[in-house]
C-alpha cells in the first residue's frame, strides 16, 4: 500500500478516538437530548465535555462552540446566517480573500445573489493577502470579512495577527476557515478578535461528519446567527438535529490530542518536511507558497513539465498524494488558489500537494525520486 | 495517566481548600485521585470528572444557562465511575 500523503484532504483517526466513537455507537448509545433517564444523561455529558475540549484550543467557551457537521455546514452557518442581521443594520458589504475554499466563496456568492456587494483581495506570489488591501477595502458598511487561517492547497498561513489589529476599531463580524489550521497551529485563533470559527474533526484525526462553528461572544451576546435549518432547538436553536454523540465524543478527543500533542506533532512533521525539501529541490521543483509561512505539514510544489495527474498515477504504488483541494480534485478545474498567485497555468498544471503527520510512516525517497524522474521530458 | 489522577487530585483539593466544594463530594473524588491502579481503565471517566471538578461551581444551575457543573453532576458522573468497579 502506497504511504498516504494526502492529510490535508483528510487524516487517519487517531485510535483512541476511534475506540472512543465505538463505545458510543455500541454501548452507550443514549440521545443527549433526552436526559431523562441515565443513557441520555450520559450522552449529554460526553456531548458537553467534547464541547469545552473543542473550545479549549481556541481559548473560547464551551457555549460558545455549535457543533456541525463539519467546515463546510459551519462556513455556511457563519456567513449566511449572518445575512439577516446585516441587512437589518444597513450593512451590505462583505469582504474575502481570492484563495478561500469553495465552502467559503459558493456562500460568499449567494450573499451576492441576496443583494450584498463582495469584495474579494487578491493574494501576492506567496500565497498571503495583503492586510493593508484588507485595511482600504473595509467600509462603514461592511458587515463581514471572512479569511482563512491556513490554505487548504498551498499550506500558507494567512496574517491573522495583523488582520485583527485592522479589524480592532470595527464593528464587522469577523470569520476565520479555519479547517486547515485547527489544532495545528493554536495562537492565530485564540484571538479574541474573531468572531466565528469553522473547524473540522476529519482534519485533526477526527471523524468524518462531524465540525464546530465557534462564535465568540461579544458583551455576553453571541453573534445574531439565524439557523439554515428548523426542527428542533439544539445547539441554542442554530442547528437542529439529533446530536452524533459517538462522532462529537470523537471529535472531542481528537481536539484534546491536538493540543496535549501539539509540539511533538509539529517537530515530527518538521523532521519529516526536511526530507521532502531536499527531494524535491534535487528534483528542481518549483515551491507554491512562502516557507517563511507554510505550516510544517504540508508542500506544494510544481515539476516543469510533468503534468500533476501522469506523477499522481505513475506513483501511486508508493506514495498517495494529490494536486489540489481534496474538494476539487476528482474535476479538471485549474486551481483557483495557485492562479490567485499569478503561477502560470503550464505550472499549476505540474502542481502537487503533498501533506503528512505525525502518523505517516517512512518514504522510499528513492523510488519517488527515480519514477518522477523518468517521467521527465 | 497518572498526571491526570494527580491533577485529579490537585483540582479536587484547591474546589475544596479554596472554594465551596462539599466533603461528601471530595471524598470519593480523592479517593478515584489516589487509586489509578483501581481506575486507570476508566480514563475516558477520570477525564470528564477532572474536567467538572475544574468547572465546579456550587451555583451552576441557578442562572438561565448552565455552563458549570454543580454537585448533582458529579455525582453523577462519580457513579458512571463506580460502575464499573
Amino acid at each position: 500500500m502506497a504511504v498516504y500523503l494526502d492529510c490535508n484532504a483528510t487524516t487517519p483517526v487517531e485510535p483512541s478516538v476511534a475506540a472512543l466513537a465505538a463505545r458510543f455507537l455500541e454501548k452507550d448509545f443514549g440521545n443527549p437530548a433526552s436526559p431523562i433517564h441515565d443513557h441520555g444523561l450520559f450522552a449529554r455529558a460526553a456531548v458537553e465535555h467534547a464541547r469545552a475540549q473543542v473550545a479549549q484550543v481556541v481559548a473560547a467557551r464551551p457555549d460558545e462552540v455549535i457543533f456541525t457537521s463539519g467546515a463546510t455546514e459551519a462556513n455556511n452557518l457563519a456567513l449566511l446566517g449572518l445575512a439577516e442581521a446585516a441587512r437589518r443594520e444597513g450593512r451590505c458589504h462583505v469582504i474575502t480573500t481570492a484563495v478561500e475554499h469553495k465552502a467559503v466563496l459558493e456562500p460568499c456568492e449567494e450573499l451576492q445573489r441576496l443583494g450584498f456587494e463582495l469584495t474579494v483581495l487578491p493574494v501576492a506570489a506567496d500565497g498571503r493577502f495583503d492586510p493593508k488591501q484588507l485595511a482600504a477595502a473595509l467600509r462603514p458598511d461592511t458587515a463581514l470579512v471572512s479569511t482563512m487561517q491556513v490554505n487548504n492547497e498551498t499550506g500558507v498561513s494567512q496574517p491573522l495577527a495583523e488582520t485583527a489589529e485592522i479589524l480592532s476599531g470595527h464593528g464587522a463580524w469577523w470569520h476565520v476557515d479555519a479547517a486547515q489550521g485547527f489544532g495545528k497551529e493554536l495562537a492565530p485563533l485564540q484571538n479574541p478578535r474573531i468572531d466565528l470559527i469553522a473547524v473540522s474533526g476529519h482534519k485533526i484525526h477526527g471523524p468524518k461528519g462531524i465540525g464546530a462553528l465557534v462564535a465568540r461572544k461579544r458583551d455576553g451576546f453571541l453573534p445574531p446567527l439565524r439557523p439554515l435549518m428548523f426542527g428542533g432547538g439544539q445547539e441554542q436553536g442554530l442547528r437542529p438535529g439529533t446530536l452524533p454523540t459517538p462522532l462529537i465524543a470523537g471529535f472531542g478527543e481528537a481536539a484534546k490530542l491536538a493540543l496535549r500533542d501539539h509540539e511533538q506533532r509539529r517537530e515530527a512533521c518538521r523532521t519529516f518536511r526536511a526530507e521532502v525539501l531536499r527531494v524535491f529541490a534535487d528534483l528542481g521543483a518549483r515551491r507554491n507558497g512562502d516557507e517563511r509561512h507554510t505550516l510544517p505539514h504540508v508542500l506544494n510544489v510544481s515539476l516543469p513539465g510533468i503534468p500533476s495527474d501522469r506523477a499522481i498515477h505513475a506513483l501511486k504504488g508508493t506514495i498517495a498524494l494529490s494536486s489540489t483541494s481534496a474538494c476539487t480534485s476528482h474535476t479538471r478545474t485549474p486551481s483557483h488558489v495557485l492562479a490567485a498567485m499569478g503561477i502560470p497555468p503550464e505550472l499549476a498544471e505540474c502542481s502537487l500537494r503533498l501533506s503528512w503527520c505525525h502518523l505517516t510512516p517512512a518514504v522510499d525517497w528513492n523510488r519517488v525520486t527515480e519514477i518522477l524522474r523518468r517521467l521527465r521530458p | 495517566m497518572n498526571a491526570l489522577f494527580q491533577d485529579l487530585e490537585t483540582a479536587t483539593l484547591e474546589q475544596f481548600n479554596e472554594r465551596e466544594l462539599p466533603q461528601w463530594l471530595a471524598d470519593p473524588l480523592l479517593e478515584v485521585a489516589r487509586n489509578p491502579e483501581k481506575y486507570g481503565d476508566r480514563e475516558y471517566l477520570v477525564e470528564m470528572l477532572l474536567a467538572q471538578v475544574r468547572e465546579y461551581d456550587v451555583y451552576a444551575d441557578t442562572g438561565c444557562c448552565k455552563w458549570a457543573y454543580d454537585h448533582e453532576d458529579l455525582k453523577r458522573t462519580l457513579g458512571w465511575l463506580k460502575e464499573g468497579e
